[in-house]
């Protein structure tokens, strides 16, 4: 058994999380939204989060980038810290959401621009790069995703996994540490949703730092490292995917889960 | 039956000077909406402004802009300004009119195009850390702009035959020479027909023109 | 000053209120010879609705005013204002009820069909109470339009608002004022109306939306 000192030597030399957050708090009107949400996500692993509608897991998600402000908290994402207390500065907020992509529900690609446009806007606006620099960067990450035609086509013409792909290419091609999804699946065919999951469990296996709220239990047992559980604004469990997925410690975590599997 | 005669011979006799005051009304709508989109957009930014003085004049120019009847504001241009000390001439003062016009109700269909740009698109530019003025630019007034489109498009129709007010502030457009020609052969109402088949050519093309785009647009959105 | 200018308050009312009678009125034949079966009915229905519309306000005006006339009977010029008025106001309201009648779900004549309806119910207690409901943004929104339309009537000598506003701002020396003043008068006519038709078509929207 290792020594104390040993034990204390490896956790300091050990990664540091790539995504932290502490303290969360949100109150819309008379409703807390979030109460005190903390999570750590190690580097390199996937945290899915997943609990009943109205727990505020989008919304926890999204205050990781500041789409959604916190009242309070402390916001951490590979080495950019923002303590919500201490106010916001812009250099801080566009560096710490150059860090991470984001992956929406509704994919919200640009619809009056090309696919490939899509993809090199923001790398040329966000990241300076050359067009010609944009487009490789795009065609490499297009043909990653299995879309390697779809460059010159319109989003409304593809299918709604394609469109996803595509909105995930575009988040990789600035190169973030972390990669948020935000239900990514919701607004899909079940057949359809399995293409975008594959991208993701691929993504996962390179060593992509991801968190993602879900309801697909499945790819929360099989790809992600950690579970955490939340209800209403709450974290109520945490931990490897095996324990809180078939032996959750609290009722409401049973619960919830005896409910997505009746269905 | 006379009259549709009437009508013809006027046609073939009055062309050439009925079509420069065509020419003329078509100057003053395009010179109203190109000098107009510009403040316009402006002023659809400046009504939903934070700062209050800013906003309040926005409002009050758009509300002013909008709520005014044209001939007014014609009026008020050519008769009115001289007393103020400024005297323009009549073109000028028309085209000034019908500018404040014109940017009044673009900046409430722009307004509203913006405002219906999904809020989804915005996010995710917001999400790849691109900067506001970024987003407004390839994202938030393209997506407002179109959206807008058909809108804008039935307004410049209604321009062009407002422009036929500008006869009464002595702009020699198509209603004035209609006029004109009527008092010396006294068939106003062939020349007036005639005037009102001229306006009607450009204006129901153009109205069929912008109900297409329509379409067009709510097919690829 | 500012009384004489008011006193064609009664007068603009009175025209704008008619002209969208009379517009309204006209408008419902136009309506339903748009939606005829026959084509030939709905093609000169359609080249009447589209005449109305894009041939200007003030030439109608003229043309009723100047060129009509019936042996030595020529229309008054407050009787030619609201002649041409209301006829430009049918087209537009034409075109208001046709599309609000197309909003009326294709499903609801086959409902009533279904339940035994005649065609005159179908249409009185189904079809136009849902499609009134659905134009009346657009049909506020063109009243307001048509109280500032009005003012073209002073163009032919009627003593309206701004009629009286020119007369008014020719005589003094604070031309500028005196036309403010009366776009005032206009802007706060609309104001109400304006915000009830807004009302009207947010709520509308909310239930129509993308």
């Amino acid at each position: 058994m290792p020594s104390d000192d040993a034990d204390l030597v490896h956790t300091v030399a050990a990664e540091p999380a790539a995504v932290r957050v502490s303290g969360l708090s949100k109150t819309f009107g008379a409703h807390q939204v979030l109460k005190s949400v903390s999570l750590d996500v190690p580097k390199g692993s996937v945290t899915a989060i997943i609990g009943p509608s109205g727990a505020g897991k989008s919304t926890a998600l999204r205050c990781m980038n500041l789409l959604e402000r916190p009242d309070s908290g402390v916001i951490q994402i590979g080495s950019h810290i923002i303590d919500i207390d201490h106010g916001v500065s812009t250099r801080n907020l566009a560096a710490l959401r150059r860090s991470a992509g984001m992956v929406f529900q509704n994919f919200n690609l640009f619809p009056h621009m090309t696919v490939l446009r899509n993809i090199t806007l923001p790398q040329q606006r966000v990241l300076g790069r050359s067009r010609d620099e944009a487009e490789a960067i795009a065609h490499q990450l297009l043909a990653r995703m299995g879309l390697p035609d779809k460059g010159s086509q319109y989003p409304n013409k593809c299918s709604g996994g394609q469109q996803q792909r595509v909105a995930i290419a575009r988040a990789l091609a600035l190169g973030p540490e972390v990669m948020l999804f935000d239900e990514p699946t919701s607004a899909l065919d079940p057949e359809v949703g399995a293409e975008v999951l594959e991208v993701m469990k691929e993504l996962a296996s390179e060593g992509m730092t991801m968190v993602v709220v879900t309801h697909e239990m499945g790819f929360a047992a099989r790809v992600s490292d950690q579970v955490v559980v939340m209800a209403d604004g709450g974290v109520i469990e945490k931990g490897a995917p095996q324990d809180v997925l078939h032996h959750p410690e609290h009722e409401r975590t049973a619960r919830f889960l005896h409910a997505v599997l009746e269905r | 039956m006379n009259v549709l005669i009437d009508v013809a011979t006027d046609l073939r006799d009055y062309l050439p000077e009925l079509l420069g005051g065509l020419r003329l009304s078509v100057i003053l709508t395009l010179s109203s909406l190109v000098l107009g989109l510009p403040i316009a957009l402006a002023l659809a930014f400046g009504v939903t402004a934070a700062h209050d003085v800013l906003r309040w004049a926005c409002v009050a120019v758009v509300e002013f802009g909008r709520g005014a009847p044209v001939l007014v504001v014609l009026q008020l241009a050519y008769f009115g300004l001289p007393d103020a000390g400024v005297t323009l001439s009549a073109q000028v003062a028309a085209t000034a009119a019908l500018t404040l016009m014109s940017a009044a109700y673009l900046a409430e269909y722009l307004r509203g195009g913006i405002a219906a740009v999904p809020p989804g698109e915005v996010e995710g530019c917001l999400a790849l850390g691109m900067s506001r003025r970024d987003t407004l630019r390839y994202v938030t007034v393209p997506q407002g702009v179109r959206i807008a489109l058909p809108s804008m498009m039935g307004f410049s129709v209604m321009l062009f035959q407002a422009t036929s007010l500008a006869y009464s502030v002595a702009v020699p457009e198509l209603m004035s020479r209609a006029y004109s020609i009527g008092s010396s052969n006294f068939r106003y109402l062939s020349m007036f027909i005639a005037a009102g088949l001229l306006y009607a050519v450009i204006a129901i093309p153009c109205t069929w023109a912008s109900v297409y785009l329509e379409k067009l647009l709510n097919r690829h959105a | 000053m500012i009384r004489t200018i008011l006193a064609g308050l009664p007068l603009t009312l009175l025209i704008t209120a008619t002209a969208m009678a009379l517009g309204t009125l006209l408008a419902v034949p136009l309506t339903l010879g748009l939606r005829a079966g026959a084509p030939p009915v709905r093609w000169v229905c359609r080249v009447v609705v589209d005449l109305f519309r894009g041939v200007p306000q003030l030439v109608w005006l003229f043309i009723i005013y100047y060129g009509v006339s019936a042996g030595d009977a020529r229309p008054t010029a407050l009787g030619a204002g609201v002649a041409a008025l209301g006829l430009v106001a049918s087209g537009y309201l034409a075109e208001i009820f046709r599309g609000a009648l197309k909003g009326v779900a294709a499903g609801q004549w086959e409902a009533a069909a279904a339940l035994g309806f005649s065609p005159a119910t179908t249409w009185a207690r189904i079809l136009t109470p849902q499609a009134a409901r659905v134009a009346l943004p657009a049909y506020t929104n063109y009243a307001i339009a048509l109280l500032k339309d009005s003012a073209i009537v002073s163009t032919i000598g009627v003593a309206e608002m701004v009629f009286r506003t020119g007369q008014v701002a020719r005589t003094s020396d604070m031309g500028v004022f005196v036309y403010v003043f009366t776009a005032v008068i206009y802007i706060a006519l609309s104001a109400p109306l304006g915000m009830l038709s807004r009302r009207s078509d947010i709520k509308l929207r909310e239930a129509v939306a993308r």
